[in-house]
């Protein structure tokens, strides 16, 4: 079976924009009410306070009106989580992430390479570009979370336990910063990666090249 | 009735013992508005350090406490035991009752408020500093090995005491409206705050013991380990914990848009608008706001994400028909832009933007980015201190004749609504922005790329700073210089306003008025203006 691959910055760019428009037309809408009513209706002016009352129609009414606004927003958000939840078949490359305070590891189990930082040094995450990749994560010690901001897209790591996603990094060549985004102790804000995407081109090079450097 | 152990004046004895609900609840707001004072300290050092990228004035280590504390202090001790004095003060008044149900219990609830507070902050002066897992101590961060050190167990017994003090308040809070109405006051005539304050009793009565369990429970973690690590793990604890930390955001939600429902009533000298849809839409919060505490944890992919997005969502309609009906009761009246009205029409539209940003967040996919990021701190400050925060300074403004029996000055009530205003925008604007490029929160460092952004905002925390400052200075000025004011200064629709300001020890000295709704004084002031016109 043929899937697209899962590009959670494309999900994310298209819901959130309808969710934006959403959000500032009600509130153009609430603020617009708000000012007419202090002008239109200021003390000061001739006639005393209305007595009216709400018809009783009117909440049900509303409520209905604001059911199919949520009806369109869930539609939109259960399809979008769907995509970006899909998992390929047989996904182009593993990795296997290791979140510790305060460093990340990623190995490649079928290249036999891994990616180690140091201190001063932030593990490199190298991922050829429109390649379906499988993550498998997990955490020695507390809980992390796996956050590129770049692909719009964030996973917790737990202690114990594997988490699989698929990501994919479209256009070639750029790298973009990674980190931890769950607070994970003393040293949370420095816990950072880097991500370099490369063509697949590149990215076999570079895994032949990290090869020949294993002795 | 609990007269004998309410000592007259204001001998030492009388300020710790008294059990006048009015006592009770002034001493939980002035305790609750201390740790406001601390808690903003702290923002402030947040914000300094933050100014610029680096470590520039407290360090990593100091930066972890400071916000956590921050959380803690500001959620803990000061916005849920406001929200519970504020109605422990005004239902027994609203309900037309001389005395609050259970008073000797409410009592403790301060007491044990302060015992909380002074348990928690003397963490600072712990080996290890006080706890520093944020206000959620999630486990395993917060177990023994991570989080070594007798300041996290003050963390947690501070977090229990206030906890129980919460659920001491509420429950006197609700015996009052079960049992102490007056003669007339049915359920649907309550007024407006008063149901506000009933459904947020029921609220803290059905989350608070979880956060007693889940406290427990971290507390036999760190002394004797293997709570989470069973089969279900850490999520465990999120789960306890959000079950209470969801229905807790209503408890600092109801009281205040409660009051603002009747400040806009009384300034727009209108009857509030579809009562009916506003009790429906409390209940109806209520019942989705137990049902939604795993929003919070889209990101652990351990949570069916579906039902709680659709559930989360739901709450659009609740929040939607709050927004008709404040909206509503403008339309139509005639309304005097005081003070306390600008508050409220301030909190009107910056909750909007936390609420309209909440529902960009409980679409799993939007908030995979934003989660844990400033997007999220823009989101809840917007809520509680663009929302809540307004909306109690509203309260403030028009209930404090109410209490003191003297105005606070106009004058310096623009300038505190004006500075505040700016403060608040300048500091929590720009979090959606800096957030949503990629800057999580709870670091002490960030990449130069956010630094502008930054700046801006802890410029604006300056303004609030500037803002509190012209509040304490209103206090100071009115209750030194005082401008008496009258029972009724407002045109008020409810029973706190037919009798002395301040209200006699057992509240009102009159026969009450008769209560033929929830806004009994406006009946009588409609039926005069019937009789002169006919």
């Amino acid at each position: 079976m043929l899937v697209a691959l899962v590009d959670t910055r494309k999900d994310f760019e298209d819901l959130s924009s309808t969710y934006l428009l959403v959000a500032i037309a009600v509130f153009a809408v609430v603020a617009l009410g708000c000012l007419f009513s202090l002008l239109r209706f200021r003390a000061g002016r001739r006639g005393s306070p209305s007595r009216g009352e709400e018809p009783a129609w009117l909440p049900f009414a509303y409520g209905g009106l604001l059911a199919a606004v949520i009806v369109v927003l869930l539609v939109l958000t259960f399809s979008a989580q769907d995509r970006i939840s899909a998992k390929a078949d047989r996904p182009g490359l593993r990795v296997d992430v290791t979140a510790a305070k305060w460093n990340w590891r990623f190995d490649y189990p079928a290249e036999g390479i891994s990616q180690i930082g140091g201190d001063t040094r932030p593990t490199v995450l190298v991922v050829p570009s429109d390649t379906d990749v499988r993550f498998r994560m997990t955490s020695i010690d507390v809980i992390h979370s796996f956050w590129i901001p770049h692909v719009r897209f964030k996973r917790d790591a737990f202690p114990k336990r594997y988490t699989e996603f698929d990501l994919s990094f479209s256009g070639t060549g750029y790298h973009t910063a990674g980190r931890c985004a769950e607070f994970c102790g003393l040293k949370h804000d420095q816990m950072t990666f880097n991500v370099e995407v490369m063509s697949p081109a590149d990215f076999r090079a570079w895994v032949a090249r990290k090869r020949s450097e294993v002795p | 009735m609990s007269t004998i152990a309410a000592p007259r004046g204001g001998s030492l004895m009388a300020t710790l013992a008294s059990t006048d609900h009015k006592r009770v609840a002034l001493r939980v707001m002035a305790t609750a508005l201390l740790f406001f004072l601390a808690g903003g300290v702290l923002a402030l050092l947040i914000r300094a350090e933050l100014y610029s990228p680096g470590y520039q004035l407290v360090g990593q280590d100091r930066y972890n406490e400071i916000f956590s504390m921050h959380g803690s202090t500001m959620i803990y001790l000061f916005v849920v035991p406001l929200a519970l004095a504020i109605g422990a003060y005004f239902v027994p008044l609203q309900v037309g009752a001389a005395e609050i149900a259970l008073p000797r219990l409410a009592l403790l609830g301060w007491w044990l408020l302060v015992g909380g507070g002074i348990t928690m902050w003397m963490g600072w002066f712990t080996q290890n500093g006080p706890g520093d897992t944020g206000w959620t101590a999630f486990d395993p961060l917060s177990d023994a090995n991570h989080s070594p050190g007798d300041g996290m167990y003050l963390w947690i017994f501070g977090v229990m005491l206030a906890t129980v003090s919460g659920l001491l308040l509420a429950t006197c809070v609700l015996g009052t409206v079960v049992r102490r109405r007056a003669p007339g006051m049915t359920m649907l005539r309550l007024p407006v705050f008063t149901w506000s304050m009933l459904v947020t009793c029921l609220l803290v009565i059905v989350g608070f013991p979880v956060l007693l369990v889940a406290m427990s429970l971290l507390f036999v973690e760190r002394e004797w380990g293997g709570v989470f690590d069973g089969s279900g793990g850490p999520i465990n604890y999120q789960n306890l914990f959000w079950f209470y930390g969801h229905p807790v955001v209503y408890v600092m939600f109801f009281p205040f848009v409660g009051a603002v429902g009747e400040v806009i009533a009384t300034f727009s000298r209108r009857r509030f608008f579809g009562y009916r849809a506003h009790v429906g839409a409390l209940l109806l919060f209520s019942a989705l706001s137990t049902s939604v505490w795993a929003h919070h944890m889209f990101a652990t992919g351990q949570v069916t994400v579906k039902y709680f997005s659709l559930m989360s969502t739901g709450l659009i309609i609740p929040a939607g028909i709050e927004y008709l009906d404040l909206l509503g009761t403008m339309w139509g009246g005639r309304i005097r832009f005081g003070v306390p009205m600008a508050f409220a029409v301030g909190f009107i539209l910056q909750f909007l933007i936390g609420g309209l940003s909440g529902v960009y967040v409980a679409s799993p996919p939007l908030d995979y980015h934003v989660h844990d990021s400033y997007f999220i701190v823009a989101h809840f400050h917007y809520t509680l201190f663009a929302g809540s925060l307004f909306a109690f300074f509203a309260a403030f403004y028009y209930w404090w004749p109410k209490v003191t029996g003297c105005f606070l000055r106009t004058g310096l009530g623009w300038l505190h609504f004006a500075l505040l205003t700016i403060g608040a925008n300048l500091t929590f604007f720009p979090m959606f922005f800096f957030g949503y490029d990629g800057m999580p929160r709870r670091v002490a460092d960030y990449s130069s790329e956010f630094t502008d952004l930054n700046r801006a905002s802890s410029i604006g925390a300056a303004f609030i700073a500037l803002a509190v400052l012209a509040w304490i200075a209103n206090v100071v000025v009115s209750v030194a210089r005082r401008e008496s004011a009258p029972a009724d200064p407002w045109g008020g629709h409810t029973l706190e306003w037919a009798t002395s300001s301040p209200p006699p020890r057992h509240n009102f000295s009159d026969p009450l008025p008769p209560i033929r709704s929830f806004a009994p004084l406006l009946d009588a002031r409609q039926r005069a203006s019937e009789e002169r016109a006919g």
